[in-house]
């Protein structure tokens, strides 16, 4: 080394000439990343703590809805809310798929958003909430009674709470192709599941183009979960009875399942065993099925698509089974506040200013929302007593005039009744957390696809569905939000 | 050699005139600036460890903070569980069979890509593109290239006149299966490619000039001289990623959600479905960590092995 030439370079801060421009020493580097660090997190520790401690805020998070249309309307009618009142609203919204993660996160955290929207009854979250009775027969003061398959939905009767608020649910009739059932003898489409496979049979025959006759889902996602429970209830089958015993090991469901294996073998394929949640509407607007159970947001897409398709689309209410017609909601919309969320008070209050103008909330989501208090979408001039049955008619008054340019302009009119044949997921007993593992874990239609592919019998598919739920009944019992304990052995 | 007079001033005067700082220490300023990576460590990765082995002990469920000690109980429930024992043949499957693919194709990409004599940046950088890739937007674009009733897979297929029938990737358990572990493998293997790529360039030319003056052929070079000094790399590129694919839950849930009827689970998408979908945390947590024991052994041998090699014992 020519320490020379080195001891010639260095000058008494020990930098080399010429470079203390060029370069920074680590003593230097340490000090400047030091202070751009606190000089950046400054505003996270000290503006936004101010600007928490200036405003009152709510914080929302729920789905991006099915009809687009509606959150565009949602957004800026909760922050005018906001507005009114001197409070900053943030509306987030999340894939329904992660939902039920969201969550769990917040739980974990002990943080998160003052109201969150669920899908379906979130009973296995109940510890978390708050106890919503206040607001639920205020709302049932304003407007009457509640549709009885909601409360069923966001009241758990072992502890006596109100673990939700439901401002809407979601019919869930069967939509089929009219120019393809009208060629094989049914113009007004299906009217009992029996007419899925006579009436598929015939299409498979003269329709060859079509893939997937009948569009029944056998698959781990929501609409299979809702169609294969359609066809436990309407052959007299259920998972639970009234008092949240298992009983879903019996003759019916046998029945039941095996009418699910000839559907599959004479009218369906394994593509059903496959689907996920938008699966079937993409299958019935490129007319590669001729039905499927789901709500109108298919028809909703072919029409904002300018798909032709849409015209040929038409409802039937639920199938007749030989013991029932019931069709499970398709959506059950339940909002909840965390108990650890920062305003309990302004969600409350929010959400019965939403119920309140639920009129506007129906036509938003292009009558794809029902409301959950049938009299909050009667007139304003309506005395209680009378809301229930006015908010019925509006109801059917407008699915049988549909604003949204249907052809023929009653297209929808199958569900003015839908009240009448659907129920809750848990019928004929509550919601509760059991019901919702066993419907998140997709145990019935495993069920059905292990018999429809052979790789049980249907009595060895029952035998095998009966005891994972009562393990999840038992294990939920041992929590104490699930009654019963009778179970069928 | 003597050191001109000022500068020697200089050199003996700065230790004194400069106070001795934090900066100054080597070894405690290592330690200050490792000490975020290992806060890193230790809180995002150490402390949900130990809750989840806490968590496979108890009753805890999603919705509550109630911890209840539930002893083997779930261990006990989920090895009587066949759904399990799917999902656990699943894994060791979907891990081996994916392993073993993207070693080879990895290696013949390696081969390839360095007996280009023009367009190597090009290809690199095409290779590498799949692992950039999210995986949640290369899982859409599979999911409809596996469609069961849309597949472009089949209808290619069906135009050419080559295909009779149809395949239901995601409605049969085998093809699935088949899908996850294409899909797998694709993401997985410009990543093994670059480091074999880079693993050859540390095999000494010489080594190979000598081979080849000795009269070996390409074959002989590659299974005798080139991959017994690639092994140590490749074996530290399969120990990667056998963790990181027995622990993936991204492909099997984004393709088929487990389905059709739950029986291409592996155990980290039937640990979330039952933990945090079914809300049973305590399950989910005993499922999540049934691998790790193995893993930890396989690492443990993996490392072994290539220390072996390294050093030539």
């Amino acid at each position: 080394m020519d320490s020379g030439k080195r001891a010639t370079s260095v000058d008494s801060k020990g930098q080399a000439p010429g470079e203390a421009n060029q370069k920074i020493s680590r003593r230097e580097f340490l000090k400047r990343a030091a202070v751009t660090t606190a000089t950046l997190s400054m505003p996270y520790f000290f503006v936004r703590n101010y600007a928490l401690a200036q405003q009152r805020t709510l914080r929302i998070i729920t789905w991006s809805h099915f009809v687009p249309a509606f959150d565009t309307w949602f957004d800026p009618f909760a922050e005018k809310w906001g507005e009114s009142r001197g409070v900053k609203v943030t509306v987030d919204h999340i894939s329904f798929a992660d939902i039920v993660p969201r969550a769990n996160a917040e739980v974990a955290a002990q943080s998160g958003h003052d109201l969150f929207f669920f899908l379906s009854p979130p009973s296995a979250f109940e510890p978390q909430v708050l106890d919503l009775t206040d607001i639920n027969q205020e709302a049932e003061k304003r407007y009457g009674p509640m549709v009885p398959l909601v409360r069923k939905s966001v009241y758990n009767p072992n502890t006596k709470k109100y673990f939700g608020f439901s401002d809407n649910w979601v019919p869930d009739p069967g939509d089929y192709l009219k120019s393809v059932w009208t060629a094989v003898g049914y113009p007004n489409g299906p009217q009992t599941w029996d007419d899925l496979l006579k009436a598929g049979r015939e299409i498979k025959k003269r329709f060859p183009e079509i893939q997937i006759p009948i569009g029944i889902g056998f698959s781990q996602d929501i609409d299979s979960n809702m169609a294969t429970r359609a066809i436990l209830w309407s052959f007299g089958a259920s998972i639970q009875d009234k008092e949240e015993n298992v009983i879903l090991n019996s003759e019916e469901t046998i029945r039941a399942v095996e009418f699910g294996v000839r559907l599959f073998r004479e009218v369906m394929n394994p593509a059903v065993l496959s689907w996920n949640a938008a699966s079937n509407n993409q299958a019935l607007n490129a007319r590669q099925t001729s039905y499927i159970l789901n709500s109108i947001s298919a028809y909703r897409t072919a029409q904002d698509n300018r798909l032709p398709v849409a015209d040929d689309i038409f409802f039937v209410p639920a199938l007749k089974g030989p013991k029932a017609q019931w069709a499970s909601e398709h959506v059950m919309g339940v909002w909840v506040i965390w108990k650890f969320a920062r305003s309990p008070d302004l969600a409350k209050e929010f959400l019965l200013y939403l119920v309140d103008n639920y009129r506007l909330a129906v036509i938003a989501s292009k009558l794809y929302n029902f409301p959950s208090f049938m009299g909050s979408v009667a007139s304003k001039s309506v005395p209680v007593a009378e809301k229930p049955a006015e908010g019925r008619k509006w109801i059917r008054a407008a699915v049988t005039k549909d604003p949204f340019k249907s052809n023929p302009v009653d297209k929808l009119k199958v569900l003015a009744d839908a009240e009448q044949w659907s129920t809750n997921i848990g019928y004929p007993g509550p919601a509760n957390p059991a019901e919702g593992e066993i419907f998140d874990t997709f145990v019935i239609p495993d069920m059905f696809a292990k018999a429809a592919t052979g790789r049980l019998t249907p009595k060895e598919a029952v035998e095998e569905g009966h005891r994972r739920c009562k393990e999840i009944f038992n294990k939920w019992r041992q929590r104490g939000l699930v009654g019963g304990g009778r179970d069928r052995p | 050699m003597a050191l001109p007079e000022g500068a020697q001033e200089t050199m003996t005067a700065a230790p004194v005139l400069r106070r001795r700082t934090v900066a100054d220490r080597e070894d405690l300023l290592g330690r200050i600036l490792l000490t975020p990576a290992l806060l890193y460590v230790l809180l995002l990765v150490g402390v949900p460890f130990v809750l989840a082995i806490l968590l496979s002990f108890s009753r805890a469920t999603s919705g509550s903070l109630a911890f209840s000690w539930a002893g083997l109980q779930n261990f006990a429930a989920v090895i009587s569980d066949p759904q399990f024992r799917r999902a656990l043949q699943n894994t060791v499957l979907f891990t081996v069979v994916s392993q073993v693919l993207v070693v080879v194709l990895a290696t013949s990409a390696a081969l390839v890509v360095d007996a280009l004599l023009v367009g190597k940046r090009v290809v690199r950088f095409l290779i590498l593109l799949p692992w950039a890739a999210p995986v949640s937007l290369a899982a859409m674009a599979w999911t409809w290239i596996f469609d069961s009733t849309f597949s472009v897979v089949n209808w290619t297929l069906k135009v050419a006149g080559l295909l009779k029938g149809w395949f239901y990737w995601f409605g049969d358990p085998t093809l699935a299966m088949i899908a996850i572990i294409t899909v797998h493998v694709w993401r997985m293997f410009p990543f093994a490619t670059v480091i074999v790529l880079a693993g050859r360039t540390a095999i000494p030319q010489d080594v190979s000039e000598q081979a080849m003056i000795d009269g070996a052929g390409f074959w002989r070079k590659l299974f005798q001289v080139e991959l017994p000094l690639l092994l140590p790399i490749v074996a530290v590129a399969v120990l990667f990623g056998m963790v990181f694919t027995s622990t993936d839950l991204s492909i099997v849930w984004l393709l088929t959600r487990g389905g059709p009827y739950n029986s291409t689970h592996v155990l980290a998408s039937l640990a979330f479905q039952r933990g945090i979908l079914g809300a049973d945390l305590g399950q989910g947590a005993a499922i999540a960590l049934f691998l790790l024991p193995v893993l930890v052994i396989v690492a443990v041998a993996m490392l072994r092995l290539a220390r072996r090699v390294e050093v030539g014992v």
